[in-house]
């Protein structure tokens, strides 16, 4: 069966439609709640995890970056790997974002419309204006995070706005749309996914020691594209066959390092 | 001991038939190979198939073009489809059309056996294969 990833333009909405879609179908709610688990893991803050989803690094914070694409990537393999296990409905951790290329997984984008007790409070503008000063940080978190706008609503496979769908009419509509065929796993579409667990655990475990990485997998074979200076090109090459070898799963790996001028990556 | 499978294997790249072939007769099932969309149409206007493995991307007719034919004439017939160009969106094209499974180009032969089990079983006709019996047998 689909995994079903939800988000929405207010984290109330997401939560609240994600918890219903999941015990309408019976299938388990993946969520920010699994940030202890990843924190215990991976030695890191389930708090700071958290953060992480919201808050952008400053350009200039090189360090404070390093960190975040470490943090996130560990966050990326955990849920990944739990979406191998299918039945999934995953809200609250972008999933959006980096889950890419899988058929089976339905991205789902609530609207959540006006809200109606705002309004009867004479709220609505200032409701609306907080809700324009969210999509633009979320706009900035994702296209640094991940390079996509997730306020681009042609990414998803369906938006539903609450202005105009009750949320039980919502989903109702989410439920039946995860019944079509196009969305039903397939052989190739479990191989995307643990394609792209793979690479985040690999990514994950470069990260902890050095910056510039990227990571494509198939099938337990694993291109790791990097950057050194000439001088460390070898040894870095090395240290990343050494590392991303460790790395469960993994059975190949061929890196491809590029000169980099700057001596701290 | 039920009546073994009838396979269709169509791809234009006569090595994808070389190795196939055998891989899937090791399971049991008797394979019928083919270069030739047109000609592999035809033979299926002739004769039922319990399975049609089948690539994407052939001239003169493609895989999809192949399973409406199939879809039509031969509704039982499971078809999985094999391609070099896997991309979501033909995936989930070739699911919504009816696809029993896909597996992107290149893949282990075991893994088309295990796909070909679940369409046995999908068909009422469970085979009883082990994985271990044909595991690590191919390259």
């Amino acid at each position: 069966m689909p995994i079903i990833i939800i988000s929405a333009d207010a984290r109330e909405t997401e939560e609240g439609i994600a918890e219903k879609v999941a015990e309408a179908m019976g299938y388990t709610l993946l969520s920010p709640e699994i940030m202890a688990e990843i924190g215990t893991k991976n030695h890191l803050d389930p708090e700071q995890l958290c953060n992480e989803l919201e808050a952008t690094p400053h350009l200039f914070q090189k360090l404070l970056s390093c960190q975040w694409r470490h943090d996130l990537a560990c966050i990326e393999g955990e849920v990944l790997e739990r979406m191998l296990a299918d039945n999934i409905v995953c809200q609250g951790l972008c999933a959006h974002l980096y889950v890419l290329g899988v058929s089976h997984a339905m991205k789902v984008r609530i609207l959540s419309g006006d809200d109606r007790a705002a309004a009867n409070q004479g709220l609505l503008e200032k409701t609306k204006r907080d809700r324009v000063v969210q999509c633009r940080q979320r706009k900035k978190w994702s296209m640094a995070a991940y390079g996509n706008d997730e306020t681009d609503l042609s990414r998803y496979d369906l938006v539903i706005n609450l202005g105009q769908i009750d949320p039980d009419e919502a989903v109702k509509t989410i439920t039946h749309a995860a019944a079509f065929r196009k969305f039903q796993v397939m052989t190739y579409s479990i191989k995307c996914l643990a394609n792209l667990a793979l690479s985040a655990r690999v990514t994950a475990v470069l990260l902890e020691t050095m910056s510039d990485i990227r990571v494509e997998s198939n099938d337990g074979s694993v291109v790791i594209f990097g950057k050194a200076s000439n001088r460390n090109k070898l040894s870095k090459i090395t240290k990343i066959k050494e590392l991303a070898g460790k790395v469960k799963g993994v059975n190949f790996v061929e890196v491809h390092v590029k000169r980099n001028i700057n001596p701290i990556s | 001991m039920s009546k073994p499978l009838e396979v269709l294997l169509l791809d234009d790249e006569p090595i994808v038939g070389k190795r196939l072939k055998p891989a899937i007769e090791k399971i049991g099932c008797v394979v019928e190979v083919f270069e030739d969309p047109i000609k592999a149409v035809e033979r299926m206007d002739q004769k039922s198939f319990d399975i049609l493995v089948t690539d994407i991307r052939m001239e003169g007719m493609d895989g999809l073009q192949v399973l409406d034919h199939v879809q039509k004439n031969s509704p039982r017939t499971k078809v999985i489809m094999i391609t070099g160009y896997a991309k979501m969106d033909l995936a989930r094209e070739a699911m919504g059309q009816g696809v029993f499974d896909f597996i992107a180009k290149p893949f282990r032969p075991d893994d088309l056996r295990k796909i070909i089990l679940k369409a046995a079983k999908a068909l009422g006709v469970p085979m009883d294969f082990p994985s271990q019996d044909y595991e690590s047998t191919e390259p």
